[in-house]
């Protein structure tokens, strides 16, 4: 059984760094450290948890001198027995000495395994645990704030109380269902279509909030359109503030979809520049300009790159023809070499006028796509839906309400609708954990006097 | 002296009988063990068959071979179906039955099926032999040799009745009590727990003044119990409707210290949903009044049962408490109400086959595993008795799933959750109930009790019979009509006329629309039985949320095929909260399914356990 093993892995990311940290769970991490390690004026490894022990490593090809400690079962990440190295930084060191615990008896650790052990052995309940991965995984502040708010249970407070309403709505359906001889006030099909409208509303609000956690937790698609030769790989450059795309004045320089990221006030950016829109000859250009109307199907931000010193031509048009107002801005470049472009017979909501060349009016661009995307409010909230798992769920629940209607505004019996109430209870019990079907039960015990 | 049966049934009430007659009809030489001949049967509390969730059981019982729904039909006094304006998945039939009739007629049957052999007699010691059952001894000395024994003792065990202070050591109405039959279970490693329930009193209907109370009657037209009645039983009686004060209730707030449930004398657990006068009144304080409903007991008695009046208060209190309620001032009580307190075990150490999952052979059903209910009882005795000839014959074991009979939601929900209170049963315990009507239990059932030998030809005759008409129906309706020929129809009824032609079929969806307006129009489909047109109505009006409980039934078969290892050490998974460990290493479920619905068992346990089995496999 793999849950006896005592697992091993490299827990610091692979490459230079300053240190790097070796982590080792199991009943016998102790015993594997005490073949390799030798800790300096301890005789006969007796040490103490959570204290830095400064020793001597042995690996096969060297020996490090480098710090241990242990954390004994079950205080520690994963409620197991774990040992960490901190050893000098660098593949070859940590790798030597991940070795070295090996043939000392660890199997290499899986992916996520050190998680699934602490999960397995309650260190961690499954929200906080997809919160910990979120966390993990961040790479903006906004998405780390986002995963400390589910570690939290902020989301899971507000769908209880969705599922508390709708265990009391079931219970007083269900009741009249099961003591049918007794005096109840019926609960009507109007009353529930209200709760109905009312839990919409609230989850729809929720939900809301997905598009913006979508954004931080993935990063927002920021596509870099125009007519070849407008400067857009320069604004890439300006945007980066370093130089990615190689800039030269003759057209179709950029075949491929470049990618690249930036961080804007906490959140992930994920800007793309395309080949230039046009009738390629060239098939190699031809591929670019295919993969760039496709990214604009997926793109939130398209930054419309126009040349500030011309006129509009037939083929800046041709690019109009198909991107969407709505998530547009019009980029004015080369604002340095002139402003001739007139665009007031156009109805744009957002233009920007940069120089990517002397990098003005880039913070402005910036700030623009950042609100074109991040709702302030829910971002500085304390509820954003991050997790596709709970969208999903949401979704989910939301057909149900729409079921329910349905039903009920076709006169289909309570009883019948119930079906589709107790699916709306089991979806919002996916996020929470919180389905079981003896509560509806116990609501009717404890809030009707029943009996025959 | 000692003598050789193939089984041996304790108890002779609705689950011994079930049992006793299951195994019989199932060629099995059995022996059904009883206190008292003159108790088989007996309607020990209200005079009625059926209701919610139990009427589902009692045509369960009837579509694979069972007797309670022959027996409820034949001595049937008033009749009606609850729930009839709500969804067929909840109507649910209640009669009246003659008690008197339902004790004799069931006694008839027991003393005319082949193979059975009713004695009187009580068991003291259930014998074993290299952990399996080989008998059972009796107080009277006698050894009765049996390759399995159902254990159906009720709430007889260690009975002790109570009246105010009064505690006497006796079971349901004076009989005597199973004193003998814990301790040997004690020793068998069967947890023994101890239950209570109670009785109302019962009152004298000549005493009773009518004409200030409204009656109820029964319904005609209505489904049987049995799919095997051909004539429905007439509706004989009336029953009345009165109900508790503001009078009655300071009667009983004001002695609260004289009521056994609330001074202590009584500590076991009673049910929730059948609580004493006494318990609704101090936990729903705001109500100033409760429902009583007058039952008569049988056609040839006066006595009359006072429904929800169940009380263990002192006999001069029950005395004023009747004397309180409308249209009983003068009423004189032939009963006294009474609590009663009983040993059962814990049903979470069967198997859902109802064996004890320590000794072969041995089977326990009824209100001894913790139930209340007639229907309860005799449910799990149908399936007791069944698997209990299974093992006797070495066949495979008899289980119905939770999306296949109300039956099998009762014995799951016994055998997974356990229970601390008598327990009943509900609709809202079926998930899918929609599947679960009365209607179909023959469909969903009568096949599997025909596989196995319980239902007779003649039975199995009368359904082949109805599902070929099902059928036929089922493809007459794909008939095409022209807007004209539903032209009439569509005009009464206030629908808009289809342009086109329409399917009798797309007619039926119509939620206007019903069976009866279909034969009205077409009169050639009048030829069919009332219970098939209403069969298809059902399936045809229904068919989206069918279909859409089929697919929660598809996707929760996942876990129920995912079996959990033999002897797993739950409580090695640190991750799983104490609670949940104690739990399933009590329960030792066998399905991921079965885990996920042990109480104390939550989602986040099963994720864990889901990720353990994962690892496991690695």
């Amino acid at each position: 059984m793999e849950e006896n093993k005592t697992i091993a892995a490299i827990s610091t990311p692979v490459g230079v760094g300053g240190i790097s940290v070796i982590r080792v769970s199991g009943k016998e991490a102790k015993n594997i450290a005490s073949k390799v390690f030798s800790a300096f004026n301890v005789k006969e490894f007796n040490i103490e948890p959570r204290k830095m022990y400064l020793g001597d490593f042995k690996a096969e090809q060297f020996n490090e001198k480098c710090m241990m400690v242990w954390f004994k079962a079950p205080n520690s990440y994963t409620g197991e027995d774990v040992v960490e190295f901190q050893c000098h930084g660098g593949t070859v060191i940590a790798k030597g000495v991940l070795d070295a615990l090996i043939n000392a008896g660890a199997v290499l650790a899986g992916p996520g395994e050190f998680t699934k052990r602490a999960f397995i052995n309650g260190k961690l309940t499954l929200d906080e645990a997809e919160g910990v991965m979120d966390m993990i995984n961040a790479e903006s502040e906004s998405e780390v704030r986002a995963g400390y708010n589910l570690l939290k249970g902020n989301l899971s407070k507000e769908i209880n109380e969705v599922q508390n309403t709708l265990t009391k709505l079931i219970a007083k359906i269900e009741v009249v269902l099961d003591y049918p001889e007794h005096d109840y006030e019926e609960q009507t099909a109007e009353e529930t279509e209200t709760s109905l409208e009312e839990i919409r509303s609230k989850l729809n609000n929720i939900l809301k909030t997905s598009n913006t956690g979508a954004i931080v937790k993935n990063g927002s698609k920021v596509l870099i359109l125009g007519k070849p030769n407008v400067g857009k790989s320069s604004l890439l450059n300006a945007i980066l503030n370093y130089d990615r795309a190689i800039v030269t004045s003759i057209k179709g320089t950029t075949r491929d979809i470049l990618e690249e990221t930036y961080t804007y006030k906490g959140v992930k950016f994920i800007l793309t520049d395309t080949a230039g829109l046009r009738d390629a000859e060239d098939e190699v250009e031809k591929i670019g300009v295919e993969k760039a109307k496709e990214a604009i199907n997926y793109a939130d931000v398209i930054l419309l790159v126009l040349d500030s010193t011309n006129q509009l031509e037939p083929e800046d048009k041709e690019i109009l023809d198909f991107i969407d107002d709505k998530n547009t801005i019009v980029v004015k470049n080369k604002t340095d070499l002139g402003n001739t472009l007139d665009l007031s017979n156009f109805h744009f909501k957002h233009i920007v006028e940069v120089s990517a060349l002397n990098k003005r009016g880039v913070e402005e661009l910036k700030q623009t796509i950042y609100n074109m995307v991040i709702d302030e409010n829910i971002i500085n909230s304390n509820l954003m839906v991050t997790n596709m798992r709970h969208v999903e769920a949401i979704k989910k629940a939301l057909n149900y309400v729409d079921d329910c209607v349905n039903g009920i505004n076709l006169g289909v019996t309570l009883d019948v609708v119930s079906i589709d109430l107790k699916n709306l209870w089991l979806a919002l019990g996916e996020i929470t954990g919180n389905n079981n079907n003896e509560e509806i039960i116990n609501e009717i015990f404890s809030g009707f006097c029943v009996g025959k | 002296m000692t003598y050789n049966y193939d089984a041996i049934v304790i108890g002779s009430g609705h689950a011994g009988c079930e049992a006793a007659l299951a195994l019989a009809r199932m060629n099995n030489k059995t022996m059904l063990l009883t206190l008292n001949l003159d108790s088989i049967a007996f309607l020990a509390c209200n005079p009625s068959i059926g209701g919610t969730a139990k009427g589902h059981l009692v045509c369960e019982i009837d579509a694979l071979g069972g007797q309670m729904g022959i027996n409820a039909d034949k001595t049937t006094i008033q009749r009606r179906m609850l729930n009839s304006s709500k969804g067929p998945a909840v109507w649910s039939l209640r009669a009246q039955a003659d008690k008197v009739m339902y004790h004799t007629e069931m006694k008839k049957v027991l003393e005319n099926t082949p193979n059975l052999f009713v004695k009187q007699g009580e068991a003291k010691d259930i014998l074993i032999k290299n952990k399996k059952v080989v008998g059972v001894k009796t107080v009277q000395g006698d050894t009765y040799n049996a390759k399995a024994v159902v254990v159906c003792t009720g709430v007889y065990l260690k009975s002790d009745v109570i009246i105010g202070k009064v505690r006497q050591n006796i079971g349901p109405n004076g009989f005597a009590p199973a004193n003998h039959l814990t301790k040997s279970l004690k020793k068998l490693g069967l947890t023994i727990r101890r239950f209570k329930t109670g009785t109302p009193v019962r009152v004298h209907s000549d005493s009773i003044n009518y004409s200030v109370l409204d009656e109820q009657c029964g319904e005609d037209n209505i489904q049987t119990f049995s799919f095997m009645t051909k004539t429905p039983p007439k509706n004989a009686i009336k029953c009345y409707l009165t109900y508790t004060n503001e009078q009655t209730h300071k009667l009983i707030l004001d002695n609260l210290d004289k009521a056994p449930m609330y001074n202590g004398e009584i500590v076991s657990e009673g049910p929730r949903y059948c609580p004493s006068i006494e318990s609704k009144v101090v936990r729903f304080s705001d109500k100033n009044q409760h429902q009583l409903f007058l039952e008569p007991e049988a056609l040839s008695t006066k006595e009359v049962y006072v429904q929800g009046f169940s009380t263990s208060m002192p006999t001069y209190l029950q005395h004023e408490m009747v004397k309180s309620v409308k249209g009983l001032e003068n009423a004189f009580i032939m009963r006294d109400a009474y609590a009663i307190e009983y040993d059962c075990i814990d049903s979470l150490q069967l198997y859902p086959t109802l064996q004890y999952k320590e000794l072969d052979g041995l089977y326990f059903a009824g209100q001894v595993n913790g139930t209340s209910g007639y229907e309860e009882a005799a449910a799990q005795g149908l399936i007791a008795g069944i698997n209990a000839s299974q093992y006797i014959n070495n066949k495979e074991p008899f289980v119905l799933k939770r999306n296949e009979a109300y039956i099998g939601v009762l014995i799951d929900d016994l055998t997974t959750k356990g229970t601390n209170e008598p327990y009943r049963m509900m609709t809202s315990r079926a998930e899918y109930r929609l599947q679960l009507r009365q209607d179909n239990a023959d469909l969903r059932l009568t096949e599997r009790g025909y596989e196995i030998g319980l239902v007779t030809k003649q039975r199995y005759n009368v359904f082949k019979k109805r599902v070929n008409l099902i059928n036929k129906l089922k493809a007459e309706l794909k008939t095409l009509c022209s807007p004209k020929q539903v032209a009439d129809m569509f005009n009464e009824k206030g629908e808009t006329l289809p342009k086109v032609g329409i399917t009798l079929k797309d007619i039926l969806k119509r939620s206007n629309i019903f069976i009866e307006d279909l034969v009205k129009y077409f009169p050639e489909y009048s030829k069919y039985p009332y219970n098939v047109l209403k069969e298809i109505e059902t399936e045809v009006k229904y068919e989206g949320y069918l279909a859409k409980q089929n697919i929660q039934i598809e996707q929760s078969k996942k876990q129920e095929t995912t079996n959990l290892p033999d002897g797993l050490d739950y409580s090695k998974i640190k991750g799983l909260r104490i609670e949940a460990q104690q739990k399933l290493n009590n329960v030792k479920p066998l399905t991921l399914g079965q885990a996920s619905r042990i109480s104390g068992v939550s989602p986040a346990d099963i994720a864990v356990l889901t990720v353990y089995l994962k690892t496991l496999k690695d």
